[in-house]
């Protein structure tokens, strides 16, 4: 683990990770066991109280079905929070924070380009991402038979962890450019609010206010979640906007540390 | 016989930091093989030359070469063969001493498990460590040993002796004062000129951002100014001592004289061995007081 860039990144992180696995892991549980609440007649004529654009801004479409719940809940809303503050915290430290405490001097100093510190650190930030989401994955397919959810399936589940992945993979990404071009932490962490905030209104309210329904589409959210996943399995054009706007995010990282002084 | 190219060379080094200047047209030549220290207070500019030499910034003007080549286009090749302490070593500090060493090792190609072990104990650091729990003298012998770990060719060390105790400031200069037997070459900066006299062949004294002078370490303690004390058997007169050459501020105390001597204690000797003379000491040159000379008059005197 000490060779390299890459080892050394998720090995000074290993504690990290494994406390937000645990965390990410635990969510899917814990929602997996509320399922059988939820799964009644009586909990879907309480929520046919409620006006259904309300719900849907809330992500609670559906939500007496076993995918929608599940879309709602683990994939709705904890979990994406939680896996973009997580993947938020490792693509803002990767650069701007190795920097601002001072760290990148040593590093930088030795025989190791700039473009390869934010390759190794991107692709220390794909694993550590990998790895809750994985471990989400495997939680509620083991959730599933007692929660009694099996209806979805594997590959459907697998299909809406890999696009979480994904989401977290590009705000991380978002995090790690923006500190890679200005050297702020802080600026790293505002710039995925800002996104986070406005693609989630963009994504929930876009469909129901026609003045800004045009916005939907610039939503990470819209790439996380517009096509079902757990419905519909893997959305190959989505997953692939998704991954390509974290690898262009990448190389403005590059370009901008590159160019860039390195502060004290 | 065509001389061995600098090690460091820099010309008209300007860098500004906005509109904040720090440097303002720096002028360097460090020669291969010599230990050179470069003096300054702070913020004169030391550590923004050194980190333009490290390419981790970029000058406005003027260009810098290391070993040949400009730092930028050098890049990891270059900076392979260089060691480097920063003036403030920072590193993740929840790792021991050498698992950091290990890693570090590893990214220039591996080094000796041997050899860190030999450092560390001359050092007297205990590598298992954490780094989070080791005093700032003892963060800062990681950084020395960083620095010398992979025997570089060139070492650029930012106040390596700050936080060392006087001991093992000793044993630093003596690992520079080796690295050059080897044929490496030193550039150290300090504030503080005693602190690299022992070893440094060459100082230089940058002031604002410009190198306001370069000497010879034995020259500048032939210039040097020494307090002289004389204790005689018997009272001697003053005026055949206040008209020596080299000799000021002659006071006369009983039958003890003490003066200021610049240059060759020749005269000196002789004008006082014409009277019994029961000791006299001769204190080591203060380049401390002759380098903050430099300090005390304005640049712009020209």
């Amino acid at each position: 683990m000490l060779r390299s860039v890459f080892g050394k990144s998720l090995w000074d992180q290993r504690r990290g990770i494994l406390i937000w696995t645990l965390a990410i892991a635990a969510v899917g549980v814990l929602y997996a066991a509320f399922w059988p609440l939820m799964d009644n007649p009586e909990m879907a004529a309480v929520l046919e109280a409620y006006p259904p654009e309300l719900l849907n801004a809330l992500g609670f479409t559906d939500i007496t079905s076993p995918a929608g719940y599940l879309g709602a809940t683990s994939f709705g809303l904890l979990g994406p929070i939680l896996v973009i503050v997580f993947a938020a915290a490792l693509g803002s430290r990767a650069i701007a924070g190795d920097e601002e405490s001072g760290r990148l001097d040593v590093l930088l100093a030795h025989p190791v380009e700039r473009w390869q510190v934010v390759v190794q650190r991107a692709g220390a930030m794909v694993v550590a991402i990998t790895l809750p989401v994985a471990a989400l994955f495997i939680a509620l397919l083991i959730a599933a038979g007692p929660a009694d959810f099996a209806s979805i399936g594997a590959a459907n589940l697998a299909a809406a962890s890999l696009h979480l992945g994904l989401l977290g993979l590009f705000f991380g990404s978002l995090g790690l450019a923006v500190g890679a071009v200005t050297g702020s932490r802080g600026l790293a962490w505002g710039s995925i609010a800002l996104v986070g905030v406005l693609g989630y209104i963009a994504n929930t309210l876009g469909p129901s206010i026609d003045a800004i329904s045009w916005s939907r589409s610039f939503s990470p959210f819209y790439y996380y979640s517009g096509g079902k996943p757990l419905l519909n399995g893997v959305q190959v054009d989505d997953a692939l906007v998704l991954l390509a706007c974290s690898v262009a995010l990448v190389a403005v990282a590059i370009i901008g540390l590159r160019r860039r002084d390195i502060a004290v | 016989m065509v001389a061995m190219p600098d090690a460091i060379t820099t010309q008209s080094l300007v860098k500004y930091y906005g509109k904040r200047r720090g440097l303002d047209g720096l002028d360097l030549a460090v020669r291969p093989g010599e230990i050179f220290g470069f003096l300054g207070p702070n913020g004169a500019g030391k550590t923004t030359t050194i980190r333009i030499l490290l390419d981790l910034i970029r000058p406005t003007s003027g260009s810098a070469e290391v070993l040949g080549q400009h730092p930028r286009d050098g890049g990891a090749a270059l900076r392979r063969r260089i060691g480097y302490l920063p003036g403030d070593f920072m590193v993740d500090d929840g790792q021991s001493s050498r698992e950091l060493l290990t890693h570090l090792g590893h990214l220039r190609g591996g080094v000796p498990r041997e050899h860190i072990e030999q450092l560390a104990d001359r050092l007297q650091l205990d590598l298992g460590v954490r780094i989070r729990s080791l005093s700032k003298g003892n963060r800062q012998k990681v950084g020395v040993i960083q620095a010398f770990m992979h025997e570089p060719e060139l070492l650029i060390l930012d106040e390596p002796t700050s936080g060392l105790d006087p001991l093992l400031q000793q044993e630093f200069l003596q690992m520079a004062r080796e690295a050059r037997g080897a044929g490496q070459t030193v550039f150290m900066s300090s504030h503080v000129l005693s602190e690299v006299q022992q070893s440094a062949d060459r100082v230089g004294i940058v002031r604002d951002g410009v190198m306001v002078a370069v000497e010879s370490v034995d020259d500048l303690r032939r210039r040097a100014v020494r307090r002289v004390e004389i204790r005689f058997d018997d009272p001697v007169p003053e005026e055949v001592f206040a008209e020596l050459p080299g000799v000021t501020d002659v006071r006369l105390d009983g039958s003890v004289l003490s003066c200021r001597l610049a240059g060759r204690a020749d005269p000196l000797v002789k004008a006082a061995a014409r009277w019994g003379v029961e000791s006299m000491v001769i204190e080591e040159p203060d380049l401390e007081e002759l380098f903050f000379t430099y300090y005390a008059e304005p640049l712009d005197a020209a």
